[in-house]
């Protein structure tokens, strides 16, 4: 074991870094490609179907597991269509600038107690920064396509990211206000104690806001007018194919993993185990790690984007304006207000 | 019809105005009221007999048949009362008792008028569960298929057969449930109108044989158009589905055909479809004709024409459209050369000079029924002009006399009161006896008439209208000017119509546009005359260019059509079938679109312009004639070439031919004319042009070839000369004329006078011979 | 005047407890309520290779064309199949056959152009033109999709007996 810490610790930085991004991506690609797989079963589960159950390994069914290993080598195998007239450089870089953010979020994010790539201090800020470059990588698409229905696409999806990002901004100051701290780690840590500590209660109004925003950032349903199939087919990837399309798709669902685990992290405690500091049931599960813990809480969001998906008609497009603009922002600002309040009065047991 | 012999009927409330002596149902099918019926129809007499149009008349014990109840002032009349509607539907259940239920087998479903009177008068359900009855079927021949079982006697056939057709071969035996329609012996039905009891029977016991089974009424498209076949032009519907014409039916034309069409045009679309339709531009190469595209076979075709010049000779069908003779006599002229003719089948071109400008029936085709005395000179009116013919019967009917001078003792369907059987060379003189007894100028010809001359003479001159018709044979004769002057001059005299009945379609169109030798468009003369189309055959033009003409069938001397072709340079045929000839001589052969697949206009006999659009596209790669000769007169240089559809073709001839109407007045009298034909104990020939081969369609036509009109292959003769010469009927014989000769059947035929041999130009065989008209002889091979 | 105001009173009210409601997103959890509990529903597919809905007697499938027990074919060329069908799919030729009887030459199903309505089943007189059960065949060559008369006469010969008894359980109610 000292050995190979030794090792680890001789190996160069820059290979040491290799190492982590590795470790991160590749479960997260695994992560995401299952992703696919769980949202077809759970909603087909919620209409009442069985989803898909064939495609399996070594010729066994395995209840449809080998489903996103065959779809994606399906999409590997799809030509990629260069429209007529599209811009081919940004037709292309479209997908990269799609996916880029939203693997280098992971970066700051941390997965246990020191267990982070880059431990910064302006964590919160390069994910807010890093979350508001996807939009680019749609409104490229859109545009490069050379098609109408990839245009409206775009510009919808821009329209709406940029709203929903002011609601989710204040919600993340709200979080920053309460934390004191941008160091991702360090908001974390400052939500110890149960569950009750943790800042989804104080910060109940700027949780459902950033929770929703989140859900409008990644332009899920019911807020995916920007690929609104029964109106403009499928918006700004309509023209896309094979691998182009599949990074696209793959940077949805990566969104939608961060999305998911920034909740958990900033709302819901991260790593930390519900029931600190409760008596009998914090020793009971003291063996627990605290990556369980986050696991856990980002698969109860991840598993809310697919019930939405299930449950809810997708808004129209002026009322999701309406809600971003009217509803949202008012309420954060005045929220804002009110957590600085309970900070400045070290209201218990959250700020004492 | 004054005014105060009109009366005043009420029909469901409505008042119509009636002349006493009408029938009822005449006043309600003039206002539009539909009264159901089947044995009536307007142009047959009433029977009365399947009792569908009763109606109720106020006043009347019992319902009254519409057809045979007529009005009477102040009659009031209910065509739906429940008293009328009750018998309707009486009638109706009675019919239906033997009536099979057999409508999707049946070839009338769909246009059956028994299915829609039933429909609309009919009970839902029947009450009858006894069996019906069945008749056995008879073999009326190859033109109409028969289930009498489906009969409703309602003697539709029976009495067109009677009336119209004047032979009565179809006849109702029995009565009650035993009745049957039928022949009387079992034998195809000959007359050559008899396509028409198709149209007339309401059911499904009489229908078309060649359009058996093949198409629904609803599949089929109808589209207007005009036949061919003669000078009538009837007017037709053609039925079509995907592109294929599937039948022709009557088009009412009250003016022309009535509601009446020939047998000829009503099955010779079956050609169409025939294996011999050129649908590939054909090339010479090597001796042997090979497909070609259009674009080679226009370029040779238009450098042949153009190097030939005024050595070109063009010889066009009688039955080419208004638009084809137009453009092809503009493309010949322009070329230098006036060598073009339509006559093909004629002999005698001596009295050019004084041709009519524009040969018609010289009455219009209705005052046929109403000439009093009307004398055929070379005409077997009733199968060379069908139509015409029904128009003379009515005239017979109506008390007229009709009288004939002919090669054959053709047979009619009137008596004929006065008639002159002669050998063809006999047929100046008889003719010119009957202009003596008149004392008119018989053109040089002396002789003294004798008693049928002179009661001729006297009935065309005691005769308030007359006419005296010069039918095909009179036309095709060696001596046809002389026929034609003296035919004048006794219509001079007495004050009748001349009439001139040419074979062909188109020949007052021809006359108009002037596809003739002599006679520009408009009839203006040609100062320097081309050459006829005998002369042309005869060697004088080394280039021809044929416009649809079955070299050898349509032409009056095969032998000299065989001559020049093989002795022609350059031999460009435009047609819409293939012939063993062409395949043997033509060196570019132009696939041409035929009846049916091309718009046009013909001119009949009466001078109407009928104009007509194609209904299908051409088979195959023709084209229609007018393209053609428009990329022929494009790619030659000629000018005036610039048509883009016949309605401009039309509009340019309608400048062209300004004030030409049909016109038989004869110009000045050339210099005396010989008799041609000598009176000699040679054997002659007698060879007007039989029904069916007419031309190239209707000797395609499987159905027609196979009706008893068809001339058979063979050669007639009179029975006596038979004996004389010790043959009897089926030898084999051989017939030489002019250094060619043919072996045919012998047929004993006594309408034949002695001393003749009957073999019509076009008929098989006839091709190895040469002229129609002349000296033959014949011996036992 | 006060029965007015008392009507504006509860009008707010309701407006009151709509803002609530919606605030609340009271209705979305419903909605989320709804779809969590078919989560755990019973599902309904079919495994459908190995496991098939059962088929009416009625069913629409292939088209055949049947022919009497002594072996001659039923259709006698009346085309009301051809006349009736929607989606123009039928295409009939007829002629007379060598005995005289009235017999297609040509009797062509387009199933590109088929919407499979049963009315060809329903006109036909003599019960020629009939839909199978067979619902599962496949065409893997252009062309393939127009069922030739032979074709059709073939699969009317392989399935005669099913069509035969499918027809007489439902004679009485046709």
């Amino acid at each position: 074991m000292d050995t190979l810490v030794a090792f680890w610790n001789d190996l160069p930085v820059v290979v040491r870094i290799l190492i982590g991004i590795v470790a991160i991506m590749a479960p997260l690609m695994v992560l995401v490609a299952y992703y696919t797989y769980a949202e077809r079963r759970i909603i087909g589960a919620m209409q009442v179907r069985i989803g898909p159950n064939r495609v399996g390994f070594f010729g066994l069914r395995m209840a449809g597991l080998g489903q996103p290993i065959a779809d994606a080598v399906k999409l590997m195998f799809k030509e990629i269509v260069l429209p007529t007239g599209a811009n081919k450089l940004l037709f292309l870089i479209a997908p990269l600038i799609s996916i880029g953010p939203a693997l280098a979020a992971w970066a700051v994010f941390p997965f246990s107690p020191g267990l982070v790539l880059a431990d910064i201090n302006a964590g919160l800020l390069y994910i807010l920064a890093l979350t508001s470059m996807g939009v680019y990588g749609v409104i490229i698409a859109g545009w490069a396509s050379n098609s109408k229905y990839a245009f409206l696409g775009a510009l919808r999806s821009a329209a709406q990211i940029v709203s929903y990002e002011i609601a989710m901004g204040f919600a993340l100051v709200g979080v920053l206000v309460a934390a004191g701290s941008l160091n991702l780690g360090q908001i974390v840590e400052s939500q110890s104690g149960s569950a009750l500590h943790w800042f989804w209660l104080p910060l109940l109004p700027l949780f459902m806001i950033y929770w929703i925003s989140g859900v409008a950032e990644t332009n899920r349903a019911p807020f995916d007018v920007a690929e609104g199939e029964s109106e403009i087919v499928a918006g700004f990837h309509v023209e896309y194919s094979g691998m182009a399309f599949a990074v696209f798709f793959l940077a949805e669902y990566a969104n939608m993993i961060l999305i998911s685990a920034l909740t958990a992290l900033m709302f819901f405690g991260g790593w930390l185990s519900p029931f600190q500091g409760v008596p009998v049931l914090d020793e009971a599960t003291a063996w627990v790690p605290g990556f369980f813990w986050l696991l856990l809480k980002t698969f109860f969001f991840m598993f809310a984007f697919l019930w939405f998906r299930a449950t809810f008609p997708r808004y129209r497009y002026d009322q999701i304006m309406r809600l971003g603009w009217k509803v949202f922002i008012p309420i954060t600002i005045v929220w804002i207000v009110v957590v600085a309040g309970m900070k400045v009065g070290h209201v218990p047991w959250w700020f004492d | 019809m004054s005014d105060d012999a009109k009366i005043t009927i009420e029909v469901d409330g409505q008042q119509l105005e009636a002349t006493p002596g009408q029938m009822l149902i005449e006043i309600t099918d003039a206002a539009g009221i539909t009264v159901p019926r089947f044995c009536y129809h307007k142009k047959l007499t009433v029977a009365a007999n399947c009792r569908m149009c009763l109606v109720e008349v106020e006043k009347a014990p019992k319902p009254l048949p519409a057809c045979a109840t007529p009005v009477t002032d102040g009659m009031k009349v209910h065509t739906r009362s429940p008293l009328a509607r009750e018998a309707q539907k009486g009638t109706m259940e009675f019919l239906l008792i033997n009536h099979p239920l057999d409508c999707p087998i049946c070839d009338q479903g769909g246009e059956c008028e028994l299915q829609d009177v039933a429909v609309g008068y009919g009970s839902d359900v029947s009450r009858y569960h006894e069996r019906k009855r069945v008749v056995r079927d008879e073999d009326i021949g190859p033109l109409i298929a028969t289930e009498m079982t489906r009969c409703i006697h309602c003697t539709r056939c029976v009495r067109f057969g009677g009336e119209i057709a004047g032979l009565r071969e179809l006849g109702a035996t029995g009565r009650g449930e035993h009745m049957r329609i039928g022949v009387y012996v079992e034998h195809a039905v000959s007359s050559e109108l008899s396509g028409n009891i198709i149209d007339l029977c309401p059911v499904g016991a009489l229908t078309s044989r060649p359009f058996q089974y093949r198409a629904r009424a609803w599949e089929l498209s109808q589209r207007d158009s005009v036949a061919l076949h003669d000078g009538v032009g009837a007017n037709v519907h053609v039925h079509v589905r995907r592109n294929q014409i599937l039948r022709v039916v009557p088009r009412e034309n009250e003016a022309v055909n009535e509601t009446w069409i020939a047998d000829r045009e009503r099955f010779s679309y079956q050609a169409l479809q025939s294996e011999e339709r050129i649908v590939q531009p054909l090339l010479r190469e090597n001796g042997a004709l090979r497909e070609a595209a259009w674009e080679e076979a226009l370029a040779g075709a238009a450098e042949a024409l153009q190097a030939a010049g005024s050595g070109l000779g063009t010889l066009v069908s009688p039955n080419a459209t208004l638009e084809e003779m137009f453009l092809s006599q503009r493309l010949s002229r322009g070329l230098g050369s006036s060598h073009i003719d339509h006559r093909l089948r004629q002999s005698d071109f001596r009295g050019d000079a004084e041709d009519a400008p524009m040969p018609w029936t010289g009455s219009r085709f209705a005052e046929l029924s109403s000439n009093q005395a009307t004398l055929l000179v070379g005409s077997w009116l009733r199968k060379d002009q069908p139509l015409l013919n029904h128009r003379l019967r009515q005239s017979v009917l109506a008390g007229g006399a009709v009288m004939a001078i002919n090669p054959v003792d053709y047979d009619f369907n009137y008596p004929l009161v006065e008639s002159v059987v002669t050998r063809p060379s006999e047929m100046v003189s008889a003719l010119a006896g009957v202009a003596a007894a008149l004392g008119a100028d018989a053109a040089g010809v002396t002789v003294e008439p004798d008693a049928t001359q002179r009661a001729m003479a006297q009935r065309l001159k005691s005769a308030g209208q007359g006419g005296i018709l010069l039918g095909v044979a009179a036309h095709l004769h060696p001596d046809f000017s002389l026929l034609r002057r003296i035919a004048a001059n006794i219509a001079e005299a007495t004050g009748c119509n001349l009439g001139l009945l040419p074979p062909g379609a188109n020949v007052a169109g021809a006359h108009l546009v002037g596809v003739l030798p002599h006679r520009y468009p408009g009839g203006r003369p040609v100062e320097q005359a081309g050459l006829d189309a005998m002369t042309i055959l005869a060697g004088n033009c080394k280039t021809l260019l044929l416009f649809d003409v079955d070299p050898e069938f349509d032409v009056a001397n095969p032998a000299l059509m065989k001559q020049a072709l093989a002795g022609a340079d350059k031999v460009v045929a435009i047609s819409s079938f293939d012939s063993p000839w062409l395949r043997e001589h033509a060196d570019i052969v132009l696939p041409l679109a035929a009846f049916g697949e091309t718009s046009g206009t013909l001119v009949n006999l009466q001078g109407d312009w009928q104009s007509f659009c194609g209904v299908v596209e051409p088979k195959g790669e023709a084209r229609p004639g007018w393209k053609i000769l428009r990329v022929l007169g494009n790619l030659t240089g000629v000018s005036g070439f610039d048509f883009l559809s016949t309605e401009e073709v039309i509009n340019e001839i309608r400048l062209e031919a300004a004030g030409m109407t049909p016109d038989n007045r004869l110009g000045t009298p050339v210099s005396t004319l010989k008799p041609e034909l000598s009176e000699s104990d040679e054997l002659q020939r007698v060879g007007s042009v039989a029904i069916y081969d007419v031309d190239a369609m209707t000797r395609r036509s499987p159905a027609l070839q196979a009706t008893p009109d068809a001339w058979t292959p063979g050669a007639r003769v009179h029975s006596s000369l038979a004996e004389r010469l010790g043959l009897v009927a089926g030898d084999e014989v051989r017939l030489s004329q002019a250094g060619c000769s043919a072996s045919l059947p012998l047929q004993l035929d006594d309408r034949v006078p002695d001393k003749c041999v009957w073999l019509p130009m076009g008929s098989p065989g006839s091709e190895n011979l040469a002229a129609g008209f002349g000296p033959i002889s014949l011996e036992k091979c | 005047m006060s029965l007015g105001g008392s009507i504006e009173r509860v009008d707010m009210m309701k407006s009151m407890i709509n803002y609530f409601r919606s605030l609340f997103l009271f209705e979305l959890l419903r909605g989320l309520g709804l779809t969590g509990r078919y989560l755990f529903a019973t599902k309904v597919t079919l495994n459908y290779p190995e496991e098939k809905a059962p088929v009416s007697p009625r069913f629409r499938g292939l088209h055949a064309l049947r022919r009497y027990p002594n072996g001659e074919e039923r259709c006698i060329a009346c085309k009301l199949c051809e006349a009736v069908c929607p989606a123009l799919a039928i295409t009939i030729e007829a002629e007379p056959r060598d005995d005289g009887s009235r017999r297609t030459t040509r009797y062509d199903i387009d199933l590109f152009k088929c919407i499979f309505c049963g009315f060809c089943e329903e006109s036909c007189p003599v019960d020629s033109i009939v839909e199978t059960r067979v619902y599962e065949y496949h065409f893997e060559n252009r062309g393939e999709q127009i069922m030739t008369k032979q074709k059709l006469l073939e699969i009317g010969d392989k399935y005669e007996t099913q069509l035969a008894a499918d027809r007489a359980a439902q004679a009485a109610v046709r």
